[in-house]
């Protein structure tokens, strides 16, 4: 396949207060491929892109798009070029309705200038249908899920009549039959001569829906080819350094004393009749598509909501749990998902930001002392490869893996009997998921109870001991961990099948 | 291969130093403005240097500082505080009141923070427990805490008849007032407040994002209650420097407009409106810069009905600058 370039960034530096990020970068993208751009966390991807949708401006090397040399000083100037970009972290507006995020900006007016609602709502009906999704437009967007959050994104990109399409890593928070009718959708605009540059550390998708690929590391380009002519491998080889095993981390060992006991809870709208337990040592995984309750269900127990019944038993005690404070003080910790909403404190320093909920490990008669605050930072920076130059700098400066990485260590510092997780992985690099995985491991070796929350079932199947899987609130199958497919998840999950209860 | 490294080095090398001169800028604008003003104002007037007018400066400017430091604490915490200025006033009579009736300073000094930061305290509920916005409840509270005011003391002024009260804001340690050092200690106090304990880190997370600070299993209510009692407290001893000053109080003309010069510092100083931002040093220098201004006007006897235009740009004028970063 010879086409020819659309897009050319020739010899790109870009250097932020002084550290160098990208070095000398050439990416080529032709019309109508689909063409991965891969790295680890930090390598660079996000600010390439960045330079490219106008966000940030580049020190040397320039722009071309069909052969002619271009200057791309603000978003507004890349979409007039054809550009649209779907960015890393979600960029919807909360007290919006759905169809006013989807034009915002753009919004389609009459003569007089007043909005044209009835057409802005069918447009954007549309374009979800083209998605699967089912939601009404003139919802409020704080009131749905984070994966619908994540397909608006993505259809506002769909909107413009672009040429090219940045996708920064679209489907971290979508589930298996979304991101299959995303590659569907992805696969038309190819064929209709649109291209697309498309991130993500799911190496399965990479190779499922790309024509071509570019890896930086380091901010450097090291390669750069065809999707057919190599295999997955040899990719991850260029990404991490070494091949990355897909088999099972956990071997079957004795659980010891139940910890947690959850019966019948229920919330109106959220989940039903949800019971199940967990032992010390045990490391259980719920699974489940977009809506399927498992997040509300986890804040409950956290605290975080409040209106639920039923009973919650921690060692055997009951409790009534009604502020995340109690839940950590009972011995139960909470990993949020999306974190640019949930878990960064933005204007904090990254090492603070890490000793935010544990801030007494680090006090000394009441004071905060800045030097164990960094001793401890330096050590999880080592322990889960933090890729950060200086860590007084705030932590929206991190890429977005590394952001994960530190909202990681902030839990693993405050060191509850039970940690739940929810979307751990989200953003993170292969190499150092791979890390992440070992990490919960080994907690549940030293005895503590971990619970996951995934929608990558191929997550669930590498570290869970025990399964189960949600639909629309309610637990509708339970697994031993090796003993199920991905194929039998989905079939409970989408609710095709239902177990006998 | 030798010669490529080389010049890779050299390279992160020269943008470090237009890197580290924009950290500088982005860091401590507000010293590199107020030095600027400094150095404008003592070119200007050849009386700005004495010592005396100095002295002067920091003296005039130190109830209006202990104020700001509150306000900082609030606007960091995402919120404002309207109610600064009647609270003040509140707090002076009721002080006076409790001065005449027990002849005891101490009792007097007791009453005056325990008024303050009940009224903080009133503020931070409505605004933690009752989710009313906080620039709705304060000014609830500034209209509330005025009238109070106005009506113990019958819309006019009342003045202590303890001898020894005056003393807390008219007596000296060398050449410093008392006040002067009152607002170092307490610039300093919140200070470390502020960067060395949980309470200041949990209220910068609360005004950064909210939720995130409560998935953190933060007591956001609860810092944010303390938060405002605390500015109350503050504004408590302003009140207390206020009425020993002249060992009197308005309740009509007292802490007028108090709100607008402490926002106003806390702006200068570079603290964000929405939370999350900012540092107890700038607003320790957005104070001086606006006592610097006023000395200035003074001293070049601009028309005190034009002081206020003057106050105004420069406020706009600092907001422009923190937009642009
Ligand atoms: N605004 C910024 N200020 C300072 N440093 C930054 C800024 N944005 C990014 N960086 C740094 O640039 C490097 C590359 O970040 P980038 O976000 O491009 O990585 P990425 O390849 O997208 O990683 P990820 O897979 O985690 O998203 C990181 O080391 C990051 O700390
Ligand atoms: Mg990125």
């Amino acid at each position: 396949m010879t086409k020819s370039p659309f897009m050319t960034m020739n010899n790109i530096d870009k250097s932020f207060n002084g550290v160098s990020v990208l070095k000398k970068v050439t990416f080529h993208v032709a019309q109508g491929e689909i063409h991965a751009l891969l790295g680890e966390n930090g390598a660079g991807k996000s600010t390439l892109m960045n330079i490219l949708g106008g966000v940030h401006p580049f020190d040397n090397g320039s722009i071309q798009i069909n052969g002619e040399e271009v200057k791309i000083t603000n978003p507004r100037a890349a979409q007039e070029y054809g550009i649209s970009f779907i960015h890393q972290e979600l960029n919807v507006v909360s007290d919006l309705r759905v169809y006013e995020n989807m034009f915002l900006g753009s919004e389609i007016r009459t003569r007089y200038g007043f909005l044209k609602v009835d057409e802005m709502c069918q447009k954007t009906n549309e374009i979800l249908a083209k998605l699967g999704v089912d939601i009404d437009p003139k919802e409020y967007v704080r009131n749905l899920e984070t994966s619908y959050k994540q397909l608006i994104e993505i259809s506002k990109a769909l909107l413009h009549k672009s040429k090219l399409i940045i996708m920064d890593e679209p489907t971290t928070s979508l589930a298996e039959h979304e991101v299959k009718r995303l590659f569907g959708l992805m696969n038309n605009l190819k064929q209709s001569g649109v291209s697309i540059i498309y991130i993500s550390h799911k190496l399965k998708e990479i190779k499922e829906v790309c024509d071509r690929y570019t890896v930086l590391r380091d901010g450097e380009l090291v390669g750069n080819g065809s999707m057919e002519e190599e295999n997955l491998d040899t990719i991850t080889k260029l990404m991490v350094g070494k091949s990355i095993s897909q088999e099972r981390l956990i071997q079957d060992h004795t659980f010891g004393s139940e910890v947690l006991e959850v019966n019948n809870l229920s919330s109106p709208g959220c989940f039903s009749n949800i019971s199940f337990t967990l032992k010390k040592g045990e490391i259980a995984g719920f699974t489940g598509l977009a809506g399927d309750g498992r997040t509300e269900l986890f804040e409950s127990l956290f605290g975080y909501r409040k209106t639920y019944t039923g009973e919650i038993k921690i060692n055997n005690q009951l409790i009534k749990i009604d502020h995340p404070r109690k839940a950590v003080k009972a011995g139960l910790g909470l990993v949020p998902k999306d974190r640019k909403e949930n878990a960064i404190i933005k204007d904090l320093s990254v090492i603070h930001n890490m000793s935010l909920s544990s801030i007494g490990h680090f006090e000394r008669v009441g004071f905060i002392q800045d030097k164990l605050e960094k001793e401890r930072f330096q050590y999880y920076k080592e322990k889960l490869n933090i890729k950060v130059h200086n860590p007084r700098i705030t932590i929206d400066k991190l890429s977005g893996g590394n952001q994960q990485k530190v909202i990681i260590a902030k839990w693993l510092e405050v060191d509850t009997d039970i940690i739940i997780f929810d979307n751990p992985t989200q953003g993170i690099d292969i190499g150092a998921k791979q890390e992440i995985y070992h990490q919960i491991v080994s907690l549940a070796e030293q005895g503590k109870a971990v619970i996951i929350l995934s929608s990558e079932a191929p997550e669930i199947l590498k570290i869970c001991h025990q399964i189960y899987v949600m639909f629309q609130g309610e637990i509708t199958a339970r697994f031993k961990g090796e003993e199920v497919t991905e194929d039998e998840i989905m079939s409970y999950a989408t609710g095709s099948k239902r177990e006998a209860k | 291969m030798a010669n490529t490294k080389m010049v890779k080095e050299q390279k992160p090398q020269m943008s470090t130093i237009k890197g580290r001169l924009s950290w500088l800028w982005s860091e401590y604008s507000v010293i590199i403005a107020f030095i600027i003003i400094f150095i404008a104002a003592s070119v200007l007037s050849p009386r700005f240097l004495d010592m005396n007018n100095q002295l002067n400066i920091l003296m005039q400017v130190s109830i209006i500082g202990i104020v700001a430091l509150g306000m900082t604490i609030v606007m960091l915490s995402g919120g404002i505080d309207l109610s600064v200025g009647s609270v003040l006033v509140l707090v002076g009579v009721v002080t006076v009141l409790a001065l005449n009736a027990t002849g005891s300073i101490w009792i007097a000094l007791l009453t005056a923070f325990i008024v303050g930061s009940f009224a903080g305290f009133l503020n931070g509920v409505m605004v933690a427990k009752g989710r009313i916005a906080s620039f709705i409840a304060t000014l609830g509270m500034m209209a509330a805490a005025r009238s109070i005011a106005l009506y113990i003391a019958e819309g006019g002024s009342i003045s202590g008849e303890v001898s020894g009260f005056t003393a807390i804001a008219n007596n000296n340690l060398w050449i410093f007032d008392y006040p002067i050092l009152i607002f170092l200690i307490m610039t300093i106090l919140v200070y470390i407040l502020m960067h060395k304990t949980r309470f200041g880190r949990h209220v910068y997370a609360i005004g950064s994002n909210e939720k995130a600070a409560l998935l953190s299993a933060i007591r956001v209510d609860r810092i944010k209650i303390g938060v405002y009692s605390l500015a109350g407290l503050l504004v408590s001893i302003a009140a207390i420097i206020e009425t020993s000053r002249l060992n009197s109080i308005s309740s009509s003309s007292s802490g007028v407009q108090y709100e607008l010069d402490a926002i106003a510092a806390v702006i200068i100083g570079g603290t964000r409106m929405t939370g999350g931002r900012g540092k107890i040093i700038g607003t320790f220098f957005g104070v001086l810069i606006l006592g610097i201004l006023n000395n200035m006007m003074n001293l070049m006897n601009v028309s005190p009905h034009l002081q206020g235009f003057v106050k105004g740009l420069i406020i706009i004028i600092a907001v422009v600058f923190q937009k642009r970063e």
